[in-house]
């Protein structure tokens, strides 16, 4: 269980990340967030992981909250699926799932990346639960195609055998049937350990397929919490429509999220 | 022809003159002019300071004087005196058998032959008075490409004073680069500490630097191989630490987030990246160590400029033109070689 205790969070330039987000998000449960560019959608997830760190309220994980001393222990057990893949894009594809078990492993096996068997079996079975061909373990991940590289992403996200999924995005930059087939992995992936995942999307249709719930997010505040049924037009004109807070025109916004270093 | 189509309308640009928001200024005014005038006047003064008038009447006097537009040139006569001398390269080797004890007539090294020259001289025989002929018999160890081994030897030296001067400056920098990368480094007066060090080792020179470890560990390869091997310590470590603050943050954000830790992090999300520029920099202080490695053995630290001083020093041009030939050889060959494992690596 992933509970957000009234988390706020202010960038050290002023703009308002996130306000008073309270959220309990139960073990097994698929939740989407929805919402515009800047909504603190990305935001709310890195605080999960503790790359954001909020300026009020705390995130606990399973009842330990979120701090400097105990993200190393945390941060095991919260796997991330990055929008853009975030492989290490000349290591080859094994080299990159093995990756994922950094933490679990001595530092003398780390710097040799000589894994144990179990770890090396583990990673050909992960491989192949997503999708992908023996031939591909010894590819640099760097030269596949972009659902490929998604699919060693989630690999590599199950190899510590995660409680909580993070996705960010996952499928932003995939074409429609390839974003089902990855969202469907996640998902299922997931399920099969009782894993619990958070998921930001920008595709309606997806969200409303996939949710088990559905967060609307706008300007740093939860605007919609419910089942992807209840969510109806008005709730998604509501969530979407352009006001005078989130325009364009390039002057800070209340709730707009700064470039982060992605 | 299809029909006539209406002519565009142009778009209308406001009357000359007119002050608008919108102003693109053109690319060069005054201010330009004057700074390249400046500069001229500035390359004017220093070029006569270093002699550049002069190097070019000389320059022009050897040119008429080769194409028979004037007798003297002093700068084709010193061309010519040292290439006439240089002509034809030392191959063989020739000691006096006189001077060498220890040789052993019956095991002579494999590719030396003894040779004998006869030389008249004349000499006063004090008994009677009269200049008498006497034939000199002077026995020689003759290698006849021996010369040509002792080059090839001293530029194998060379080599392994590259060789090892840029293991040492590989294994020195690894640890500065670490510490002098803003987005890695422990602490910050570590960082600052190690970027302080690295400037220090750039900007000392390595010949300037062979000189005083020729003076403290003696004449020999020890003091060209830590010459070479500090400076370009100085020269990685910046790079390698570059290319770590510049490498992309997205595979070390990945690992951030599941939290393997710095090491682990600049192992797997940062060292992939920037190998290959790693190999092209330490190829390039390889194929550079060479080429310093002939000249920091000017001032004794050893391999083949060591040989080259020597043999320069007394007046022995042909030899010095076997030593230069060798140096050409090498660096050529070097070029190619690197090259193709550049290609073959990145």
């Amino acid at each position: 269980m992933i509970e957000f205790d009234h988390v706020s969070l202010r960038y050290a330039d002023g703009t308002q990340a996130l306000h008073d987000v309270a959220l309990r998000v139960p073990r097994g449960q698929f939740c989407v967030l929805l919402g515009p560019s800047g909504a603190g959608k990305s935001t709310l997830l890195r605080t999960v992981n503790g790359l954001a760190k909020p300026t009020q309220g705390s995130v606990r994980i399973d009842g330990i909250v979120m701090s400097p001393a105990t993200a190393a222990k945390l941060r095991r057990r919260v796997a991330t699926v990055h929008q853009h893949f975030n492989l290490s894009p000349r290591m080859s594809v094994a080299g990159n799932v093995l990756s994922g078990l950094l933490p679990a492993v001595s530092t003398t096996r780390a710097l040799l990346g000589w894994f144990e068997p179990r770890h090396r079996a583990k990673a050909c079975a992960l491989l192949e639960r997503v999708g992908l061909e023996p031939v591909h373990l010894r590819r640099r991940a760097g030269e596949l195609s972009g659902g490929q590289q998604q699919r060693v992403g989630i690999a590599r996200a199950f190899m510590l055998d995660p409680e909580v999924v993070l996705a960010d995005e996952p499928v932003a930059s995939l074409d429609p049937r390839i974003a089902h087939d990855i969202l469907s992995l996640i998902r299922d992936a997931a399920r099969e350990r009782g894993a619990t995942v958070i998921c930001s999307l920008h595709q309606l249709e997806l969200a409303r397929h996939f949710a088990d719930r559905i967060v609307g997010m706008r300007a740093g505040k939860v605007v919609f919490d419910g089942a992807p049924d209840a969510l109806d037009n008005a709730h998604v004109q509501a969530l979407y429509e352009a006001a005078p807070a989130s325009g364009h025109d390039g002057s800070p916004q209340l709730g707009a999220v700064p470039a982060l270093a992605a | 022809m299809a029909s006539q189509a209406a002519p565009a309308k142009p778009i209308p640009t406001p009357p000359a003159g007119s002050r608008l928001a919108w102003q693109l200024d053109p690319p060069f005014g005054t201010r330009h002019l004057l700074v390249v005038l400046a500069a001229l006047a500035v390359l004017l003064w220093t070029g006569h300071r270093v002699e550049m008038d002069r190097m070019v009447v000389l320059s022009a006097q050897a040119i008429a004087k080769w194409i028979g537009l004037a007798d003297e040139s002093q700068v084709a006569h010193g061309i010519e005196r040292v290439a006439k001398s240089m002509w034809p390269p030392a191959i063989e080797e020739k000691v006096e058998v006189a001077r060498l004890p220890e040789l052993d007539r019956n095991n002579l090294p494999w590719d030396a032959r003894l040779e004998t020259q006869q030389r008249i001289e004349k000499r006063m025989n004090l008994q009677t008075l009269q200049l008498e002929e006497t034939v000199e018999r002077t026995e020689y160890l003759v290698r006849p490409w021996g010369y040509v081994f002792t080059v090839a030897l001293k530029m194998l030296e060379t080599l392994e004073i590259a060789l090892w001067g840029t293991l040492l400056s590989v294994l020195l920098s690894a640890p500065l680069a670490y510490l002098a990368a803003r987005n890695y480094t422990p602490h910050r007066a570590a960082y600052l500490l190690s970027r302080g060090v690295i400037s220090l080792l750039r900007s000392a020179p390595e010949l300037i630097v062979a000189l005083f470890f020729v003076l403290a560990y003696g004449f020999g390869p020890i003091a060209g191989v830590l010459a070479l091997g500090l400076h370009a310590a100085g020269f990685l470590g910046k790079f390698y630490a570059e290319d770590i603050e510049n490498a992309d943050t997205k595979p070390q954000e990945a690992l951030e987030a599941i939290g393997a830790g710095k090491l682990r992090t600049l192992w797997y999300g940062v060292m992939p990246q920037v190998m290959p520029q790693y190999i092209a920099y330490t190829l390039y202080i390889l194929d550079r160590n060479v080429r310093m490695a002939t000249v920091v053995g000017l001032v004794g630290a050893g391999g083949i400029g060591q040989e080259l001083k020597g043999r320069f020093d007394m007046f022995q041009y042909d030899h010095v033109a076997t030593i230069l030939a060798a140096i050409f050889v090498v660096v050529f060959l070097l070029d190619q070689f690197s090259a193709r494992l550049r290609a073959r690596l990145l």
